[in-house]
């Protein structure tokens, strides 16, 4: 069965770049502009990865992000942020978030800060796809 | 009427993020997100002669936007707040519009928009051009004011200026939305030349104390809020009634309703809330009417 990949981002070029450089890996994709309609397409499509933005209209990666994590049937899905927002700011807000009275979340799965590299993009969508598996 | 959401309309010129700081006493109010929107004028990546439409200008423009909304995106999810952002080419006015709706935002802060004199006759500033299509309260900051002083606490000392109408009981209502952040209030009136135009000295006398019951009670329902308020009542020009007023409250910003309606001879003496979001500096906060054809 294709793994099914939900691509988070309100740029049309990172979603074009992503797509184009995921598209040799057989995967089926998914497409949201925000955090908002992202949950949406989480709950009815139940992806296998969640490639993410932080700062999108809407609904912020970070609110969508504490929204998964502490959902008990969607926390499970791996979370990799790519995103122009530093991983330090990304775990200073979850701390922030979770002081003023929010529960504690995990640190996502992976963390690559924009620009980057397409091999390692593609390196960490295959390991967060097929870890614990034979990756085919 | 709360304020949690906020739209920060900026085109890096006058609303730097100094600006963006100074509004942060929001917080205590409510605010909890804050959606920044940079709009690039077409004509800055039109179509020119033998160049055709700039494509690598757009790019451009938009990765500088981008880069200085991480900047500040980062320090305010640091704080634990939401934030969004929207780079856009297009015409400023239409797209304020999509976005506050898009977001339903609470609040929309501009800079001032100066048009020259001979424009201004027949086309609107694009803030009275968006208090008429908006239900939206509308911040006209001004951070720094021309004196070089900067109004880093906007919130502190405000001035509502009240002619009773609708928009302006509105206004009272977001002033004791504000109650957290306002540490003394002013409430002004002013009664017009054409308002005792023709009446005998005891009418102007009766007029004057209806009006002051009404300041006094007005005053006593902020002060029932926490607020802590004082009223003045002023014959003469309203715009300039008002600034005197400021002046004499010190006080850091203008709270006033609009009607949003621009009559031929205010748009060639200036409406009052044209006046107060052009040529005050202080910031203005003008609240319009509920109703509105176009939401």
């Amino acid at each position: 069965m294709r793994k099914k990949v939900l691509i988070v981002d309100d740029d049309p070029d990172v979603i074009m770049f992503i797509t184009s450089l995921l598209e040799s890996g057989n995967y089926k994709m998914i497409v949201a502009k925000n955090g908002e309609e992202a949950m949406a397409k989480v709950k009815e499509d139940k992806p296998d990865l969640v490639i993410l933005d932080i700062l999108m209209p809407k609904e912020s990666g970070i609110r969508m992000y504490r929204g998964l994590k502490t959902t008990e049937y969607l926390k499970n899905i791996p979370v990799f942020i790519y995103s122009g927002i530093s991983k330090r700011t990304f775990l200073r807000s979850q701390a922030t978030l979770a002081e003023f009275g929010g529960e504690a979340v995990p640190e996502p799965e992976a963390y690559i800060e924009k620009p980057g590299e397409p091999e390692d993009i593609l390196d960490t969508v295959r390991e967060l796809l097929y870890q614990g598996s034979s990756s085919s | 009427m709360e304020i949690k959401k906020m739209l920060f309309v900026t085109e890096f010129e006058e609303l730097w993020f100094d600006a963006l700081q100074s509004l942060m006493d929001l917080r205590k109010a409510g605010l909890n997100h804050v959606v920044f929107l940079h709009v690039i004028e077409r004509d800055k990546v039109a179509m020119r002669r033998g160049t055709g439409y700039l494509k690598s200008e757009e790019v451009k423009l938009k990765e500088i936007a981008n880069v200085r909304f991480i900047e500040w995106a980062e320090s305010l999810f640091e704080k634990g707040m939401e934030c969004g952002a929207y780079i856009v080419v297009g015409n400023l006015l239409p797209r304020i519009l999509e976005v506050s709706k898009e977001e339903g935002v609470d609040l929309i802060v501009t800079g001032r928009h100066k048009m020259p004199k001979l424009k201004s006759l027949y086309a609107d500033s694009s803030t009275i051009e968006l208090l008429r299509k908006t239900v939206i309260p509308v911040l006209v900051h001004k951070y720094i004011i021309s004196s070089g002083k900067i109004n880093d606490k906007p919130f502190k000392r405000p001035l509502l200026a009240t002619d009773w109408s609708s928009p302006c009981e509105r206004a009272v209502d977001l002033l004791i939305a504000l109650q957290g952040v306002v540490e003394k209030a002013a409430v002004v009136h002013v009664l017009s030349e054409k308002d005792i135009k023709g009446l005998s000295k005891m009418d102007i006398q009766r007029l004057h104390r209806e009006n002051r019951k009404k300041l006094d009670e007005l005053c006593d329902t902020l002060e029932g809020e926490g607020i802590d308020a004082s009223s003045h009542l002023h014959i003469g020009d309203t715009f300039e009634q008002i600034e005197r007023t400021a002046m004499e409250h010190d006080a850091s910003m203008i709270i006033a309703g609009t009607s949003g309606k621009g009559t031929w001879k205010s748009r060639w003496l200036g409406s009052v809330s044209q006046r107060l979001a052009e040529s005050s500096e202080l910031p203005t906060l003008l609240v319009p009417s509920k109703d509105k054809d176009h939401k």
